[in-house]
Order: C-alpha cells, then structure tokens, then sequence
C-alpha cells in the first residue's frame, strides 16, 4: 500500500498553473526526497496533501483514503515553511499546546520524548522568539513529531541547520522511518537527502518527472575518472577530442564522463606526451544526476 | 492491507480544542487587559462626566454655546427604559439616538464592549494565522466546524466576562461619581435581565467578527475593520433586544437570537475556511 497516491494534480493560482497533472507515489516507510527547483511547485503540492490549500484537480489519496479524512489527517505531522509556534510562549508551551490539539493522553512525556529527539531538552523554558533559527526548525521536527505521525511532511527542514543539527535530522528521519513513518522531505540540499532518502521524486513545472528509489538513482548514476595533469590545457584538448564528455569540476580537475577505464585514459594521454600526476573513479551523486537531468541529461 | 486509525469522534475533537483555546486565552495577558479596561472604563466615564456635568462649552469659530450633560444616574450606562414596556419590540430612547443623538450619554456605555469583544477575536484568530499555528492546527484537523464553534465559545466567555467587569465597574463608578442607584422603571430582576441580555447578544457579535476574522485570516488590521464596519449595523438591535426594563421574555428572545446567529454565522466560517487556502 501507498502513503501517498497523486493522480493528475493541477492547481492553478489565478491565471498561473502552479501544478499541471502531477502524480506522485510514496510508498509505506520510505522517505521520499522531493526534489525541485524553486517555484516548481513542491511546497503547492506539499500544501494540498495537508489540506492548507485545495487542488483545482486530481485526486489525493492518503493510505488508500480519501484527503479529507479526519482520521488520517490527524496522523500527519507537518513542518511546511515555518513551525507554526507562539512567539512569546515558551518552547514547552508551544508544544504543550499542540499535544493538547492532538489529543494526547500523555502529553507532557510525549512532548519531553521529542524535545529529547530533537536535542532540545535543554531550551523548553525558552521563549520561542528567543530561539536561533537552527532550533527553531528543530522545534519544528519535534511539534511535527508529537502525534507519532505516520507521515511526516517536511518542508526544507535542513535549511539554517548547522553540521550538528543536520546530524540529528538524517538521525530522527531514520529513526521515524524505521518505526514505519513514512516522510516527504523536500530539500535543496541533495547532499544531505541523499544521505536519508529512499525514494525520489523529482519535479519540474509543475509536472513529476521521475520518481525512482535510491538503487535506481544508484545504478543511473554514471561513473567519471578525474585527473590532474602537468598540462592540463593540452590534456582537455586530446580528452575533448576522444571523448563525447569532459568537463573541469570546481577542483580545477578534469572529469572524463564516457565509460572508460583510469588506464587507458592514462595511457591516451601519456601517447602525447601529458603526464597524469593524480587520477580516481568516481560516480556522480544526487546533485550532478539532478543538475544532468534539468539540463537535459547531457 | 488498509492501515487501520484511531476514530476521533466529534466530542473527543472539541473537548481537545476547547481546552486549547480557553487555556490558550484564558493565559493570555491580553484578555486580562481588555478585561481591566472594561472595569476602569465606566468608572472613567462616569466620574469624567460627572465633573462635566452642567458646564458650558463654546464653540471659538460658530461662538455657539453647549451645556455638557452627564449621566443622571448610574443605570443609563447600560441603556434606557423601553418606552413600549417590556415588549422588547419597541424603539429606545437610546436606540432612537444610535442615529441622532451624539451626547456622551449615549455613546458611552456599555454596547461599547462589544468593540472591545471585535478586537479580542480578531486579534486572537488573526494570530493564529500569523503564527502559523493555523497550518499545525487545520493539517490534523480536517474538519473546521471544532475551530469555529471552540472560537466561538471561548470568545463568547471572554465577552461575557468583558460585560462583567464593565457591569461592577459601572457599580463602583457610580459610588465614586455619587451618582444616584434610583430605579425609575425597572427593578433589580429587569437589570440582572437587561445584562444577561447583554451578554447573551456576544455570540451574535462573536460570530460576525470570526467570519470577518477568518476572512482576513492573519490580517488582523483588517478584520477589526470590518468588524467594526459591520458591528455597527447590529448596534441599533442591542438597544431594542436589551432595554433596562427587560424581561424573561427578553432574555429569552436574545437567547435563541445569539444561538441562531452564532450557528448561521457559524457555518458561514466553516465555509470560508473550508473553501480558502488555510496559508
């Protein structure tokens, strides 16, 4: 079964379409990397799967159920922009306030349990508007996680993270989905998706244009040798002239894209007298595969 | 396999947003503020145009002279005497004025509460939109009836307990002011009526404002204006439903008014927040 089943979803804001037929399926536990570009329309369709804003079409599935359903929007956790927190109230109030909404018999031991997930035990007598951004974003995680969701709906939660709280997200994101929560997450951030995510969707326009698992993103990707050599002018002109890709990464090195072994580029070069002062394989990761597929998968 | 999930019932929701709500006011300084100003307010007006009484102000442009009049007793605060008895139908001498008479008397009392309760609901909904809290609250909550009628009964308490502190107010500027307690018209059950009338008109006022404030959502500028715009029409109403002399019958009426209204303008909400974007 499918946490979230979209078909043909459209929306249109005035006379600007946001979302032209997407479809979209995030199976049970995973966690689903949404991918896209601003303005894509991830946070429109994030939106209407929590019911904040309505499609002009399609149909929105829930566990096999039907969006407007109450008892399974009540098992949705949400982080979308901002955590939706009382300025002048403090961090336990806060969430005291939204494990009260929840109708949480132990709320006061839930909401230390996800202050503790999060980090935060340590701030609950703070006062929200006192908060860094980095903690607040965690607040966010923890108010998101109060009701024990069973999905999570994340939207840029790694933004105004440092190292440490992008650690404890990739941690609680596992940890949630290995309980059998399933999570959206969208991110710009694809080095840190790809650490956590299962499954991915990525969005253009409007329109999804690929949804895959990480083993299919894995056995995509395509392998690179990267090279340094004591001439590098002459070696981009021979490599230019073999090889149909080849491009100079930020290092400074140069990236042979064609499926061909370390050895003979090395030996190639050698030919012409380029000597290979440093040479590794390499695969592309979520970034490049992303970035190669916006520009058309050269 | 369909996942299976807990059934909220209808009681479980609103008993959960109900106690959000009145914990979220009822610990909120500004509902005691409002409350304190409703109590200092008709001591202020009372004492204030007590002073006033009987002195003459002239117009430095027109030379035109204005004698200044004060309340005569404590209970025209609250309203008149019907001059059609206790029908409630008929028109009051501070009905009539609403239109006409600008006199302090008339312009000063206690249906100025009802201004006070516009800017306690509007400024509690528009900060649930402005918060974000809004987004938290209608993710989990499908259905937007537990939102209105919790609103609307917390607010309604709020009101009341506004009316409240400007009824002992009222008592104990009339004490400082010296202002005689004679009760020409009217006895002590038709004053406990007029009041109860007064407070059980806050849920039509409640109600009007809420579909103005979920309508402005996060702007809460807005929806005071328009409260207030549409505040005004009801005002002549309150005059009639709530007259100094009334009865059972009064309160009866005003009863089944305000739980007419607050269901009709209820549903008009729950409308507006089912049929607009929630962010």
């Amino acid at each position: 079964m499918n946490a979230v089943e979209i078909r043909n979803l459209t929306k249109n804001f005035r006379e600007k379409q946001a979302l032209g037929g997407l479809n979209m399926t995030v199976p049970v536990g995973a966690i689903y990397g949404f991918i896209g570009e601003n303005g894509s329309g991830k946070s429109t369709t994030e939106k209407i799967i929590c019911g904040l804003i309505h499609a002009s079409g399609g149909e929105v599935k829930l566990f096999g159920r039907d969006l407007t359903d109450g008892d399974v929007r009540a098992k949705i956790g949400v982080l979308i922009e901002a955590p939706g927190c009382f300025k002048n109230c403090s961090v336990w109030n806060n969430l005291m306030i939204q494990a009260r909404n929840l109708s949480l018999q132990n709320a006061e031991e839930r909401v230390r349990e996800v202050l503790q997930l999060v980090r935060m035990e340590g701030a609950a007598g703070n006062k929200y508007k006192n908060c860094s951004l980095g903690m607040k974003q965690r607040i966010g995680i923890a108010m998101a996680l109060l009701g024990e969701p069973e999905l999570l709906v994340l939207d840029e939660p790694i933004n105004g993270l440092d190292a440490d709280g992008m650690r404890i997200m990739r941690e609680v994101l596992t940890d949630v989905a290995q309980k059998g929560c399933t999570v959206i997450v969208s991110s710009h951030i694809l080095g840190e998706l790809e650490k956590v995510a299962t499954h991915y969707g990525i969005v253009r326009g409007g329109k999804m244009i690929k949804e895959m698992t990480a083993e299919e993103l894995e056995a995509s990707c395509r392998t690179y040798v990267a090279l340094q050599t004591g001439d590098m002018k002459a070696a981009k002109a021979l490599l230019t002239a073999k090889y149909a890709r080849v491009e100079e990464d930020e290092r400074g090195y140069l990236r042979v894209y064609d499926d061909e072994k370390a050895e003979n580029i090395v030996a190639y070069l050698y030919r012409y007298g380029v000597v290979v002062h440093e040479i590794s394989t390499a695969k592309i990761g979520l970034e490049e595969y992303y970035i190669d597929l916006m520009q058309g998968g050269k | 396999m369909e996942k299976q999930f807990e059934k909220n019932t209808f009681a479980k929701r609103l008993k959960s947003m109900l106690r959000v709500d009145a914990r979220r006011m009822f610990t909120s300084r500004f509902v005691y503020i409002l409350a304190g100003i409703s109590l200092v307010v008709p001591i202020l007006i009372l004492v204030m145009t007590s002073m006033m009484d009987g002195k003459v102000s002239v117009n430095p442009q027109t030379g035109k002279e204005t004698v200044m009049e004060g309340f005569k007793n404590v209970w025209q605060i609250f309203g008149s005497v019907s001059s059609l008895g206790s029908a409630g139908a008929g028109a009051t001498a501070e009905g009539m004025g609403a239109g006409m008479d600008m006199s302090i008397t008339s312009m000063c009392n206690i249906n100025m509460m009802y201004f006070a309760v516009a800017v306690l609901v509007c400024i509690f909904v528009a900060d649930d939109f402005r918060s974000g809290y809004a987004k938290n609250l209608f993710t989990v909550r499908a259905k937007k009836t537990d939102y209105v009628i919790s609103k609307t009964v917390v607010c309604f308490i709020g009101g009341a307990m506004m009316m409240l502190c400007f009824t002992v107010g009222a008592l104990i500027g009339g004490k400082i002011a010296g202002l005689p307690y004679t009760m020409d018209g009217f006895n002590v059950f038709n004053f406990i009526c007029c009041v109860l009338c007064k407070i059980l008109l806050v849920p039509i006022f409640v109600a009007v404002f809420l579909t103005m404030s979920v309508v402005a959502k996060d702007k809460a500028w807005l929806s005071v204006a328009l409260s207030f715009g549409v505040g005004m029409f009801l005002f002549m109403t309150v005059s009639i439903a709530s007259p100094l002399n009334a009865g059972m019958l009064h309160v009866i009426l005003c009863l089944a008014g305000g739980g007419m209204f607050a269901v009709g303008l209820g549903a008009i909400s729950n409308i507006v927040l089912k049929k607009t974007s929630l962010v």
